[in-house]
C-alpha cells in the first residue's frame, strides 16, 4: 500500500499564497507589500483551479507564488521598511514629548533603502534593462511636465525633468530615433537603442492635474524604481558612447529656459588631463571666460556650415578616427575558386548601411521654429536627424542663431496665412528664399525616411492626413491605397441605375415587369421567355440586357453564400476543440474585415461625396 | 382586567428603555464635595521624619561612569558628533552590469502597450472620424466595453490639438496593469485558420451518392412518420399518421396499393426475406401483416404458407398475452391483413419495427410500459416474448446485430449490448448524449452510429471502447434518423432542420486503420412542419439512392 496522501499538502494547494496570507507571512502591511511587490515585479498569477489552490473556496482572491513570497521574506527592502517602521514610531514618539533635539537626531538616522540589487535582479543583462524602459520613460516625461505640490515635491520633477533631458540629449547624440507620431495624446517617439525599439509618449505642452481617482502613492513607488533604473542605464549608455554621466547642468541657462541646451555633453578622459586641458585654453575675455569649444563654435558659425551642434560634431570626427583605426578586413581569395572573393560584412562597411543616411536626413538644413510651435518637440526631432535649429527668445534662450541668419532653409510654422503690408525689402527676399512648411512636414518626412516635397505642407494649406508609422498588420486597412477599380465600377453602375430609376419612375408598368421578369430568370429557358416579353413590352434591348447581367451577377453572389463549400462540410469533422479555436480565429479575422469594411465604405461615400460637390 | 399604567410608571419604563437611571430624582452631575484635597486642605507635614539621604544630593557615579564612556568614545574617534549626513560611500549610479550576470533566467518581461494606430493621429484621415451614431455608440458603453479609449478627431492644425485629459488616467491603469494584472506567457498561434480543417477526400471523388430530389410521393394530409424500401429496391411503402400505408415504386414513385388502418401508423418494414413478400405495419396496439397485390404465384403461395400455415405450430405451454390471429390463405387478399399480431393493452403505438436479417424474428418498441415495450416476435413458430423482464429507462430503439447473436437495446442515455443465445449482458456504450433518439449499425457489424435529440451523432467502434470513436455535431435540430446503406459505404443522417446529411463511411478489415468519415452532400428539400423536418430516411438496397419521410407529408427520392 503506497502513502496515504493528505489534501493540501502537495499540488497547487502549496505552490499558491493568497494576498492575505502572503502578507501574514512577511508581517507587513497591505501598502509595504504591495510597494515590494512594485518594486521587485512580483504579479499575481493565475492558477490553473481556483478551487484548489484555496483550499476548495471560490472566492475571488488574487493569487502568488508561494516561492516569490518566500524569496521577498528575505528582501533587504523589507527588513529596511521594518526599520523605517520603528524609526516612524520612535519620531513620532519623539515629536509628542516635544524632544526636539532627539526628534531631529532621529531625522538624520532615519534609514533608506537602495535599490541597485533590486535593478540588477530584475534585469540581469543590460539590454534586458533596455527592452523595459519604455513605461519609465513614459512616467519620467509626464512627471517632468507636472507641476510640484503636495505630494509631488519639487525635487522629484527637477529629476525626472533632468532624466528626460538626459534621454533626450543621448538620441539626439547617438541619432537613434527612428519614427515619430503627432498624435491626440501626445507625441510618440520611437528610438532604437541596443537594438531594442524603446517607444515612448511625450504628452504636450499643458499643465497637467493629477484626477482624484488616481492613487498618486502607487506612482510614486514606480517612480521611485524607474529613477533608479534610469539613472543606471543612463550611465552604462553615455559610459558605453564615451560621455560623462551625468552631463553638467548650467543653472543659469536652465533659468533662462535653455531646456536641453543646459546641459553640455563632456567627452570622458581622464580626471587630471582635463583639468590640464582647462587650464591650458580657458583665457578671460571681457570677464567672460571663453573656452576652446566656444571659439570653435564661433568659427563654425562664421564658416555658415550646416551641421549639427557642437558636441556632435566633435563626436563624428571622433567617430571617424576610430573607424579608420579598426582592422580592414583583408580578403583572401580561395584556392578553388580564385575569382570569387569574399565580401564578408566588416565593422565598417556594416556602419555605413543607409540606416545611417536617413539618420543624418537633415543634416543639409537649418530650421527656425515660429514662435507658435512647440519648441522641445522640434527641437529634439530635428537635431536627432542632423539638422539645425533656432528659435526666438519668446520660446527659451540659447537659441544657436537667429531669426535674419542667412543659413535658414525652413521656417516651421503653424499660424493661418496672412498678408503683411509693411514688409521691406529686407524681409520680402528673406521670405522668398526661405521655406514655410507646417510642423506635421517634420514628421511626416522622418516617417517617409526621406525629404517629402514642400508644397502640400506650406503655410495656410489643408494638410494631408498623418498617418501613424506603427500601423502593423499586414490586412489591416491602408488608406493610401486608392479605392479598388471593379468596386468603384460596380458602384457608378449602381449609382446610374439609381439615376435612370429616378428619371423614368412615371415609365409603363409592363416594361417594368419584364425587367423584373428578367432580373429573377434563373435559367436559359426563362431568360428567353422574359426577353420575348421584354420585348413586346417594348423595352430597349440594351437596357434588359444590363438588367439580366445585373441580376446573373446578383444570383452568383447568393449561391455562393447559399450552398456550402466542400471546406464548410469538412469543418463538421473537426474536434470540439479545434473547432472553438478555428472560430476564435475566424471571430478575429471577420472583425477585423468588418473594421476595414466600414472603413472602405466610409471613404468611398466621402469620395462620392466630393465627386458630387466639384460636379455642382 | 386592564389597570392603566400611571404616568409614574410609564416614565420609569421609558428610563429602563433607554438605558437611564430609573429613579427620576438622581442627578448624575452634582457638584463635587472635596473633603481631602482642595484649597486649604495641603498637606504640609511630611510622612516620615526620616533625614534627606545623600544621594539626593551627591552626583551620581555611575552617571559619571557613562557620561566618561562617551567621551572617551569621542576622544578616540569612534563617535563623530555631527556627522555630515552622506547617503552611502557608494557612488548613487554606476556600472551594474559590470560584472557577470546570474545565470538565473530574467523573469518574463511585461508586455508592451499597443502602438498607436492611424485612429490616433491628430489629422487622420476622414474615414476614421466616428459617425454620430458611432459617437453615440461610443458614448453609450461603459468605460471598460469601449474598443477604443478615445474618439479619433481631426485637427487642422498642430496647434488647435489641446491636452489628453486621459493622460494621467491612462498611465496608472497601465502600471496597475503591471502588478496587479496576472500575466501569462503565451504562444501566439501563427497558423492559417484553414489549416485547421482536417484534409479529406474530395466528394467528387466518392461518387456515387445521392445529390437531387427525383420524385416525391403526396399523402394528403398528416406526417409520414415511416417509409421502408422492399428488399429488392423496386417498392417502398410509407405510412402516415392519419393511418393511410401507400406503396409504390421506387423509379415511377406511383402508388399502386393504398391500405387504410384506423389511429396512427407508427412503423412500415418490408421483411428482408427475398423469398417471400410481405410488410409489416404497426398501429395501435396491432401489427398487420400486408401482402403486397401482384405477386409472382410461386412468391404468393409461400408467403401464404409463411404467414397462414395450415398446420399451426403447437401453442407455447405458457399462455402469451400477445395474440396472433390469421385468415386462412384462400380467403386472403391483398386489401386486408392476413396475419394480425395484438399486443397487450396498454402497450401503445410502436415506434419501430426491426427485422432479423433473416426474416424470422421481429422486434417492436412501443411506447407504452411494461417490459420496456419490447417484444420479439418468431414468426415461424407464431410466438412472442417480452426478452427484458424489467428495463432501466424507456427503450428508444432496437437493433439485431447482422451477423452475430447480438441485441443492441438504446435506453434514453446509454446503449446495450446483449447476447441473445447466452441470455447476459455484453456491453454498456455511453455515448454522452442526453437523449437517443435512433441508431443503425454497420453491415459488418463492427461499428455503431447513434443519434440524439441533442444534436450530436455518436460513432462507436465495438472493438474499440465503449466511448466514441468519435462525436459529429453538425445538424442544427434534433437528429431523428440514421442509416447505413447495406452495400454502398455510405450513411445518411436526418433532422428536425429539414436536412439529410450524406457521409462516405469507409471502414477497413485491419484494426489499425480508424475508419474514414467524409461528408458528402447536404440534401435540402423537406420543409419543417410545427419543428418537425425529416423523419425517416431508408436507402435503396441495391442503387445508391436514399428515400425520405418529411413531417410535411412528402416522401422524397434522392438520386444519384
Amino acid at each position: 500500500m503506497g502513502r496515504l496522501h493528505k489534501k493540501g499538502q502537495a499540488g497547487a494547494a502549496k505552490a499558491y499564497v493568497t494576498r492575505t496570507a502572503a502578507i501574514k507571512k512577511l508581517q507587513c502591511s497591505l501598502a509595504d507589500f504591495r510597494r515590494l511587490c512594485i518594486l521587485k515585479g512580483i504579479f499575481p498569477r493565475e492558477p490553473r483551479h481556483r478551487k484548489r489552490a484555496n483550499k476548495g473556496s471560490s472566492a475571488p482572491t488574487s493569487f502568488y507564488y508561494a516561492k516569490d513570497i518566500a524569496y521577498l521574506a528575505h528582501e533587504p527592502v523589507l527588513a529596511k521598511l521594518r526599520e523605517h517602521k520603528a524609526f516612524a514610531k520612535k519620531l513620532a514618539r519623539a515629536l509628542g514629548r516635544g524632544e526636539w533635539s532627539s526628534a531631529k537626531s532621529l531625522e538624520e538616522q532615519k534609514p533608506s533603502y537602495r535599490l541597485d540589487h533590486i535593478i540588477k535582479e530584475r534585469y540581469p543583462t543590460f539590454v534586458d534593462a533596455v527592452r523595459d524602459i519604455d513605461d519609465a520613460l513614459c512616467m519620467i516625461f509626464l512627471f517632468a511636465s507636472l507641476p510640484s505640490t503636495a505630494k509631488v515635491s519639487p525635487s522629484l520633477v527637477e529629476n525626472c525633468a533632468r532624466l528626460a533631458a538626459e534621454w533626450q540629449l543621448y538620441v539626439m547624440h547617438t541619432h537613434s530615433l527612428r519614427k515619430a507620431f503627432l498624435s491626440i495624446k501626445g507625441v510618440y517617439y520611437q528610438a532604437e537603442v541596443f537594438d531594442q525599439t524603446v517607444t515612448w509618449l511625450v504628452p504636450y505642452q499643458f499643465t497637467q492635474t493629477i484626477p482624484s481617482d488616481v492613487d498618486v502613492r502607487v506612482m510614486l513607488t514606480f517612480l521611485e524604481l524607474y529613477q533608479t533604473m534610469l539613472g543606471f542605464v543612463f550611465f552604462k549608455l553615455y559610459t558605453d558612447a564615451g560621455l560623462v554621466y551625468p552631463p553638467p547642468l548650467d543653472t543659469k541657462k536652465d533659468e533662462s529656459g535653455a531646456g536641453v541646451g543646459a546641459f553640455s555633453l563632456q567627452e570622458a578622459k581622464p580626471a587630471a588631463e582635463v583639468l590640464t586641458v582647462k587650464k591650458v585654453k580657458e583665457v578671460e575675455v571681457e570677464g567672460k571666460r571663453i573656452s576652446a569649444k566656444d571659439v570653435r563654435q564661433t568659427i563654425k558659425s562664421i564658416a555658415g556650415q550646416t551641421a549639427g551642434d557642437n558636441d556632435i560634431e566633435m563626436q563624428d570626427g571622433t567617430d571617424n578616427a576610430a573607424d579608420e583605426a579598426d582592422e580592414e578586413f583583408v580578403a583572401h581569395p580561395s584556392h578553388s575558386n580564385p575569382e570569387e572573393t569574399a565580401a564578408l560584412p566588416t565593422l565598417k562597411t556594416l556602419a555605413s548601411l543607409p540606416q545611417s543616411k536617413t539618420s543624418q536626413l537633415f543634416s543639409p538644413y537649418t530650421f527656425w521654429l515660429s514662435r507658435e510651435t512647440s519648441r522641445p518637440i522640434f527641437e529634439f526631432l530635428v537635431r536627432s536627424f542632423g539638422g539645425r535649429i533656432g528659435w526666438p527668445a519668446t520660446s527659451g534662450s540659447n537659441s544657436p542663431f537667429e531669426e535674419d541668419d542667412e543659413s535658414i532653409t525652413h521656417v516651421i510654422i503653424d499660424r493661418p496665412l496672412v498678408v503683411k503690408e509693411n514688409e521691406t525689402e529686407e524681409e520680402r527676399e528673406r521670405r522668398r528664399r526661405r521655406k514655410y512648411v507646417q510642423p506635421q512636414w517634420v514628421v511626416d518626412c522622418i516617417n517617409a525616411g526621406r525629404i517629402l516635397l514642400e508644397e502640400p505642407y506650406a503655410q495656410g494649406n489643408t494638410l494631408p492626413p498623418h498617418l501613424s508609422p506603427f500601423e502593423g498588420r499586414a490586412d489591416a486597412y491602408d488608406p493610401t491605397l486608392g479605392v479598388s477599380v471593379d468596386d468603384a465600377e460596380m458602384d457608378d453602375e449602381e449609382e446610374e441605375a439609381a439615376s435612370e430609376a429616378e428619371a423614368e419612375d412615371e415609365e409603363a408598368a409592363p416594361e417594368k415587369a419584364a425587367l423584373m421578369a428578367a432580373a429573377a430568370a434563373k435559367d436559359a429557358a426563362a431568360l428567353r421567355a422574359a426577353e420575348l416579353e421584354a420585348e413586346a413590352a417594348g423595352v430597349d434591348f440594351g437596357v434588359f440586357e444590363k438588367e439580366a447581367r445585373k441580376a446573373r451577377k446578383k444570383v452568383h453572389v447568393a449561391e455562393d453564400t447559399e450552398e456550402p463549400t466542400e471546406e464548410d462540410m469538412n469543418k463538421m469533422m473537426m474536434s470540439n476543440k479545434q473547432r472553438k479555436l478555428y472560430e476564435r480565429m475566424k471571430h478575429g479575422e471577420k472583425k477585423r474585415s468588418s473594421e476595414r469594411q466600414n472603413l472602405e465604405q466610409k471613404r468611398k461615400q466621402l469620395e462620392k461625396e466630393k465627386k458630387r460637390q466639384a460636379k455642382s | 382586567m386592564d389597570k392603566p399604567l400611571t404616568a409614574e410608571e410609564l416614565d420609569l419604563i421609558r428610563r429602563l428603555q433607554e438605558g437611564e437611571n430609573p429613579d427620576a430624582g438622581y442627578d448624575p452631575y452634582e457638584p463635587t464635595v472635596e473633603w481631602f484635597t482642595g484649597k486649604g486642605k495641603e498637606e504640609i507635614m511630611p510622612l516620615s521624619a526620616a533625614p534627606e539621604p545623600k544621594r539626593r544630593w551627591v552626583p551620581s557615579k555611575w552617571e559619571k561612569q557613562k557620561v566618561m564612556k562617551i567621551v572617551r568614545a569621542i576622544r578616540q574617534g569612534r563617535i563623530v558628533p555631527n556627522k555630515p549626513k552622506t547617503a552611502s560611500d557608494k557612488p548613487q549610479f554606476y556600472n551594474v552590469w559590470g560584472e557577470e550576470p546570474a545565470n538565473q533566467p530574467p523573469p518574463p518581461p511585461a508586455p508592451k502597450p499597443r502602438l498607436p494606430t492611424h485612429a490616433e493621429s491628430y489629422n487622420p484621415p476622414e474615414e476614421y472620424l466616428p459617425t454620430e451614431e458611432e459617437k453615440k455608440q461610443w458614448e453609450e458603453t461603459e468605460k471598460e466595453d469601449r474598443e477604443r479609449e478615445f474618439l479619433p478627431q481631426k485637427y487642422s492644425a498642430l496647434r488647435l490639438v489641446p491636452a489628453y485629459n486621459q493622460f494621467i488616467q491612462e498611465r496608472f491603469q497601465r502600471q496597475l496593469d503591471l502588478y496587479l494584472a496576472p500575466r501569462v506567457t503565451r504562444t501566439k498561434l501563427q497558423i492559417d485558420p484553414n489549416s485547421l480543417i482536417p484534409k479529406l477526400p474530395s466528394p467528387s471523388s466518392l461518387k456515387p451518392f445521392p445529390v437531387y430530389k427525383s420524385l416525391e410521393v403526396a399523402h394528403d394530409k398528416g406526417r409520414t412518420r415511416s417509409v421502408s424500401i422492399s428488399p429488392d429496391g423496386t417498392w417502398a411503402a410509407s405510412g402516415d399518421e392519419n393511418g393511410v400505408v401507400n406503396m409504390w415504386e421506387v423509379v415511377v414513385g406511383k402508388v399502386v396499393k393504398s391500405w387504410k388502418f384506423k389511429g396512427k401508423v407508427g412503423a412500415v418494414e418490408w421483411c428482408p426475406r427475398t423469398d417471400v413478400c410481405f410488410l409489416v405495419v404497426a398501429t395501435e396496439e396491432q401489427l398487420h401483416f400486408l401482402i403486397p397485390p401482384n405477386l409472382p404465384t410461386s412468391i404468393l403461395v409461400a408467403t401464404q404458407a409463411v404467414l397462414a400455415p395450415s398446420q399451426l405450430p403447437p401453442a407455447p405451454a405458457t399462455p402469451s398475452p400477445v395474440k396472433w390471429q390469421s385468415t386462412s390463405a384462400a380467403a386472403s387478399t391483398s386489401d386486408s391483413a392476413i396475419l394480425i399480431i395484438s399486443l397487450p393493452s396498454n402497450s401503445g403505438l410502436p415506434r419501430q419495427v426491426a427485422w432479423h436479417r433473416r426474416g424470422d424474428y421481429l422486434a417492436t418498441v412501443a411506447s407504452g410500459e411494461g417490459q420496456g415495450g419490447v417484444w420479439i416476435h418468431q414468426i415461424s413458430r407464431r410466438h412472442s416474448q417480452a426478452p427484458f423482464k424489467k428495463v432501466k429507462g424507456t427503450v428508444q430503439s432496437v437493433l439485431f446485430h447482422p451477423t452475430k447473436p447480438h441485441f443492441f437495446v438504446a435506453t434514453q442515455r446509454y446503449v446495450r449490448i446483449y447476447n441473445l443465445a447466452e441470455q447476459k449482458l455484453l456491453k454498456t456504450l455511453q455515448p454522452g448524449i442526453r437523449w437517443i433518439s435512433s441508431m443503425d449499425v454497420h453491415p459488418l457489424g463492427d461499428h455503431l452510429i447513434v443519434g440524439g435529440y441533442d444534436r450530436k451523432l455518436c460513432w462507436f467502434d465495438l472493438e474499440l471502447s465503449d466511448k466514441p470513436y468519435k462525436i459529429l455535431r453538425y445538424h442544427s435540430r434534433a437528429i431523428r434518423s440514421l442509416h447505413f446503406h447495406p452495400t454502398y459505404p455510405l450513411f445518411a443522417s436526418s433532422s428536425d432542420d429539414g436536412s439529410i446529411q450524406v457521409f462516405h463511411a469507409r471502414v477497413y478489415n485491419d484494426l489499425m486503420t480508424d475508419p474514414l468519415i467524409v461528408p458528402l452532400k447536404i440534401l435540402r428539400g423537406h420543409q419543417v412542419r410545427e419543428g418537425l423536418g425529416v423523419l425517416q430516411i431508408k436507402w435503396v438496397p441495391k442503387q445508391s439512392w436514399l428515400v425520405s419521410a418529411g413531417a410535411d407529408g412528402q416522401v422524397a427520392v434522392w438520386c444519384s
